[in-house]
């Protein structure tokens, strides 16, 4: 299986006025091309602005620091291979280190993304229909004239604006595009389309929105879809059909999804491979089975044993006694940054571990020294260290 | 049935309901029937005698079929609305006149006005009645439109209202183009330059904008500028509308038109800034709140051009609430002509209601509060429709 | 009545908005130099000096610094002589003087007098008979609350300067359309009962006018037009409350609608009722020196009527009616600082936005 996206160390921080926070820390993993990879942590673990970061759309006061994003696109490091070596690796391309122009351009080709919640994630005031459209047409442009997309404006400027206020002819959404979001429509599901093509989000019900939302997401033919909670928001009978959706378009065009959940049914029942997240950190990460029968990391183990059935796609995760920690840099301190809730903490935790290959494989990698030597009783840190 | 048939044949209903849904079909009725008003009033001479106001009279027809035909049942409720809100108005000024100390004809008349006027007063106010023979003889004049007569110069009110009118408008419509063209900019811009020079200037600027009394402004702009100038005059309004874009149009005659223009832009930069300034600060909370929300974030993600995605998104539904406070504050805008008439001696209701005051010509003042209440109440409605446009989630019941 | 929370964030949006400490600072320099007026005022603001052989008639005296020139015609030897004339400013008179030679700084911060008690007043004012007809219609509801506010309507289909023009016009002859009020600090001054030491130059004080004109009507007019704007938010306010489980289960037990309204309904809208006349003030401000701009106030001295008569002047000098208008900016930006201060420290849901 081919490699498709690859992230080495991707570091994102919030400089507030309250101080920094980091929200994702030092994160490493792989994608292979048609696989689910699935994200899994608690609500506020930094899912979100991973996702967000591979889109390069973290806003201010948020800020990629470093990290590099590998991802595979034979046709782009040919181009670039000559004026910018550091940036390619064989068919694979840093999309850190080429320029932002470019890296605007690839924006829905590359990644695109499916949100929580679909009600607030529509513009309320169009229809779905041209919002769908606006996402084929974005790419339909870049095809047509590849160099207006690496342009500030990406070849519509406010000339062509007021213009096309005047002159429908001069719109954005051309009646080729909306005929293609109506295709999509459909291709999702939905029902007579071409009538709820017309339509706008609040005429919508929660799942048939989500829908539309995948239709718009699949309109610039991404390399990568990535989905942030796209069930979280739905009833469930609607979350499962979504996601059997989602496997479906996966089955079908052999479409690469990056699945965000803090549900570890929807992990187990779609899943190839999967990355765990805790305070901003990948603290583990491997294949289904690795994380669900082999895990290492108490977080994991905590996890899995908080869910009664894999198969139940229902229910929070209410794991783990505590708390995720503020990822306030300053009162984050430099250790197991899971040490205060672990059931097996050590006093050698008070020391950052680093990721470690379980089994000499670095397929399956923990952050946890549980990876490389077994509970020691005798070593325990009190059970009120944290406390005072 | 036989008729029936006939007028179905001879008029093609179901075109002319085609032609009625389609939105160009319904504009194009609307301006043909405004231009049929205007021929008909010229033609036959009834009416109101100055050009511009006959213009203006089948523009309002002209409006009101085209608002009837889109708005439809919407519309009349809101219109009987208003006309309770009308009638409120009417009945507030009418008590007025009780609240005056001492006796009303001299209170309500000019100070050098005659017996006979005094009199006139008495007779058509009905003094001497019993009050809901006042109040109904007073409700019925205004039914018929008649407003009864300036009591300086006998000229009927409703005339007087009528020259002065298009002066008003004029300047209040220049004043909210000249805040929209220089806000909406100004606020956007603040909004995606946050926390920069640009932005700390925008709302520097909005600031003192709302806290300057206009008429202060007027005077500043009278005494800094149009001296230095001198293609700007310190006041009045030598050409209207009607004629200096009639004179461009018919005869390609750029003096009246430069006259007009340079008239207008010291009173309408007068009446505009503090409307510039409140509108420059609410789009830019406005954009502010509305980048927050997830939808600009799918809008990023989808790669969309920034133009779009300020201009399209984010601008238009930032103007959704901003079109109701703006409602809000036509009081402000209205109250504000008044006084920047008053400063550049602009010929418009609002100096003829000042100068009415000092005269105490209360036929004149209690016409121009009414005319003032309806145009309000007008404004009101436009706003709600232009809302409910803006808007899907609004639907119009 | 603000809660310890309310404080504490109203204390770190202080700290953090330079432009709230700005507000702040003019409006307290405003507020003690013009209720202490007669200690810093130069000279007394009623003071004419024409003709009084002084080295020039001190009328059309421009601030220190500038100079005017105009054309004086005298009659020398029996001759008309057309002489030109320049006045140098001087720093007695710091922003210079007007036509009957009368000091502008003094007469500014008499002025500012006016102004702001008409503006304090009439925002309380506003508030005391607004706020109980919104709460009243909002915690009402039903028919009560439909009556009220179709009069709220009606009150807005009223442009507030409109109405006030109007008022105002109609009220000018009553007796009690201004009221004088003495001035204490000259009082005691002037009085034997208090012994001068007591009083920083109160020989200075002593020559300073005895009372101030204050306009009633224009204040009670300003008010009312003003009302609906508090009645229209009290009533948001009490709709909302009105909702609330606490209140609910306050009704079911038998307390009386009354107390209600004054123990949880009235508190909980106080913030948003605080900001509003605070916005309120700048607003009345603006009303009222646009009527006595207009000539309608009755007094004489006031930012609004020096307005007037430095336009009238406008050709022999630019200061008189530039600096009056200055003052009425500088106390105006101020509140509205304070006002925007007090809304993002108290009203979290539009926190940091929109704030200057
Ligand atoms: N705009 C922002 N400004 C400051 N901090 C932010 C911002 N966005 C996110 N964060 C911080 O980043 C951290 C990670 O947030 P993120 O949204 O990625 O969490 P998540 O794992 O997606 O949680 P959830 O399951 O609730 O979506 C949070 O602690 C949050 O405080
Ligand atoms: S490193 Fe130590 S504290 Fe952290 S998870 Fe592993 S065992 Fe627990
Ligand atoms: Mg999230």
């Amino acid at each position: 299986m081919t490699e498709i996206l690859r992230v080495e160390g991707l570091t994102t921080r919030f400089f507030t006025d309250e101080g920094q926070i980091n929200a994702v820390e030092d994160v490493d993993f792989r994608i292979h091309e048609g696989e689910i990879f699935g994200i899994v942590g608690e609500s506020g673990s930094g899912k979100s602005v991973t996702a967000l970061s591979l889109v390069d759309i973290v806003e201010k006061p948020g800020q990629i620091v470093s990290g590099r994003i590998w991802l595979r696109n034979p046709h782009l490091a040919d181009s670039i291979r000559s004026d910018n070596p550091d940036a390619v690796d064989g068919e694979m391309v840093d999309l850190r280190s080429i320029n932002p122009r470019l890296r605007r351009a690839l924006r829905g080709s590359a990644f695109s993304m499916i949100f929580q919640d679909p009600m607030s994630s529509f513009n309320p005031s169009i229809t779905v229909g041209e919002q769908i459209a606006e996402a084929v047409e974005v790419q339909r442009r870049a095809k047509a004239n590849p160099r207006s997309t690496a342009s500030r404006t990406q070849g519509f400027g406010l000339g062509q604006f007021a213009m096309a206020t005047v002159l429908p002819s001069k719109r954005f959404v051309t009646p080729a595009g909306r005929d293609r979001a109506i295709e999509l429509l459909e291709l999702v599901g939905i029902p007579d389309p071409a009538q709820r093509a017309e339509e706008y989000p609040h005429q919508f019900s929660g799942g048939m929105l989500q829908r539309a939302m995948i239709a718009q997401a699949l309109a610039s033919e991404p390399d990568i879809l990535l989905a942030d909670e796209p069930t979280t928001a739905l009833d469930v009978t609607i979350q499962a059909q979504v996601l059997e959706l989602l496997e479906e378009i996966r089955d079908r065009t052999n479409m690469t999804i990056l699945l965000i959940t803090h549900n570890l049914g929807v992990i187990a029942r779609t899943c190839d491979r999967v990355g765990v997240m805790y305070a901003g950190e990948m603290v583990e990460r491997g294949t289904l089975t690795d994380i669900f029968r082999d895990s290492v990391h108490p977080y994991t183990q905590g996890l899995i044993g908080s869910i009664p059935q894999l198969d139940q796609v229902k229910g929070r995760l209410q794991p783990i006694p505590g708390n995720v920690p503020s990822l306030r840099a300053a009162e984050l301190g430099d250790r197991c940054y899971f040490a205060d809730r672990c059931p097996k903490a050590m006093k050698r935790c008070l020391e950052k571990p680093p990721m470690f290959d379980v089994d000499g494989s670095e397929k399956h990698r923990a952050k946890c020294y549980l990876a490389e030597q077994p509970y020691d009783e005798g070593d325990a840190l009190p059970e009120d260290y944290f406390d005072g | 049935m036989a008729t029936k048939t006939a007028t179905s044949d001879v008029i093609p209903w179901d075109k002319i309901d085609m032609l009625l849904r389609h939105r160009t079909g319904r504009v194009l009725l609307a301006a043909i029937t405004a231009l049929l008003v205007y021929v008909v009033l010229s033609g036959t001479g009834i009416g109101p005698e100055e050009t511009s106001t006959r213009i203006i009279l089948s523009m309002v027809v002209g409006c009101l079929l085209w608002a009837h035909l889109v708005y439809g049942a919407w519309l009349v409720k809101r219109e009987l609305q208003g006309l309770f809100v009308i009638w409120g108005v009417v009945t507030v000024v009418f008590f007025l006149r009780f609240l005056t100390p001492g006796d009303p004809t001299i209170a309500l008349t000019p100070p050098d006005a005659s017996t006979d006027v005094r009199e006139q007063l008495a007779r058509r106010l009905g003094l001497d009645e019993p009050l809901y023979v006042q109040y109904a003889d007073y409700i019925w004049n205004l039914v018929t439109l008649d407003m009864g007569r300036s009591l300086r110069t006998q000229v009927p009110v409703m005339d007087l209202i009528l020259i002065r009118l298009p002066a008003t408008i004029e300047l209040a419509v220049a004043a909210t183009l000249v805040a929209m063209v220089i806000a909406i900019p100004l606020g956007v811009i603040s909004a995606r330059r946050r926390h920069k020079p640009a932005d700390y200037s925008a709302t520097l600027f909005s600031l003192v904008g709302i806290s300057t009394p206009n008429f202060w402004l007027g005077i500043m702009l009278i005494l800094y500028v149009a001296v230095t100038v001198d293609f700007l005059p310190t006041g009045g309004r030598s050409i209207g509308f009607a004629a200096a874009w009639g004179g461009l149009l018919m005869e390609g005659d750029f003096d009246g038109i430069s006259r007009w223009f340079a008239q207008l832009i010291l009173p309408a930069i007068t009446l505009g800034t503090f409307f510039t300034a409140l509108l420059t600060r609410l789009t830019r909370s406005g954009m502010l709140e509305e980048i927050g929300k997830a939808y600009f974030k799918a809008c990023q993600a989808k790669g969309l051009p920034e133009t779009i995605i300020l201009y399209k998104h984010v601008l238009r539904n930032t103007l959704i609430p901003i079109i109701t406070v703006l409602g809000l504050q036509l009081g402000t805008l209205i109250g504000g002509a008044v006084i920047t008439e008053f400063v550049f001696a602009w010929p418009g209701l609002g100096r003829f209601l000042i100068n009415s005051i000092h005269s105490r010509d209360w036929m004149v003042i209690q016409g121009i509060i009414i005319i003032i209440g309806i145009g309000f109440v007008v404004i009101n409605i436009a706003v709600d429709a232009a809302y409910a446009y803006l808007d899907p989630r609004v639907e119009l019941r | 009545m603000i809660s310890a929370r309310l404080r504490r964030s109203l204390k770190r949006e202080f700290r953090q908005s330079r432009m709230a400490q700005v507000g702040a600072l003019i409006l307290v320099v405003i507020f003690i130099t013009t209720a202490f007026a007669p200690f810093f005022a130069p000279h007394d603001p009623t003071e004419q000096r024409i003709g009084t052989g002084t080295t020039e008639d001190m009328s059309y005296l421009p601030p220190p610094v500038f100079s005017t020139t105009e054309n004086v015609t005298v009659f020398e030897d029996g001759e008309r002589v057309t002489r030109e004339v320049t006045t140098q400013g001087n720093w007695s008179f710091v922003l210079g003087t007007d036509r009957h030679g009368r000091d502008i700084l003094s007469r500014i911060l008499y002025g500012g007098r006016v102004s702001l008690s008409v503006g304090l007043v009439g925002a309380a004012l506003a508030a005391l008979i607004g706020v109980p007809w919104g709460l009243a219609a909002g915690f009402a509801g039903g028919r009560v609350d439909d009556t009220l506010m179709r009069w709220a309507d009606v009150m807005l289909a009223f442009p507030s300067l409109v109405l006030a023009i109007a008022l105002v016009g109609i009220f000018r002859g009553t007796p009690f359309h201004t009221r004088a009020i003495g001035d204490p600090f000259v009082w005691a001054a002037n009085s034997d009962f208090v012994p001068n030491i007591l009083i920083p130059r109160a020989g200075h004080v002593a020559e300073m006018p005895e009372s101030m004109t204050f306009p009633v009507t224009v204040t009670i007019v300003v008010a009312l037009v003003n009302t609906v704007w508090f009645a229209r938010v009290a009533r948001g306010e009490a709709i909302s409350v009105r909702e609330e489980d606490y209140i609910k289960a306050a009704r079911s037990m038998g307390t009386g609608k009354l107390t209600i309204l004054r123990k949880h309904v009235l508190p909980n809208s106080m913030t948003p009722i605080i900001v509003l006349a605070t916005i309120q003030v700048a607003a009345i401000i603006l009303l009222e020196s646009a009527l006595s701009y207009l000539g309608f106030s009755g007094i004489s001295l006031s930012w609004g009527q020096d307005i007037q008569r430095g336009q009238s002047d406008l050709r022999r000098g630019w200061w008189m009616a530039t600096m009056p208008g200055l003052a009425i900016v500088a106390a105006v930006v101020a509140v509205n600082l304070v006002g925007d201060w007090l809304r993002d420290a108290l009203d979290p849901s539009i926190e940091g936005e929109g704030g200057v």
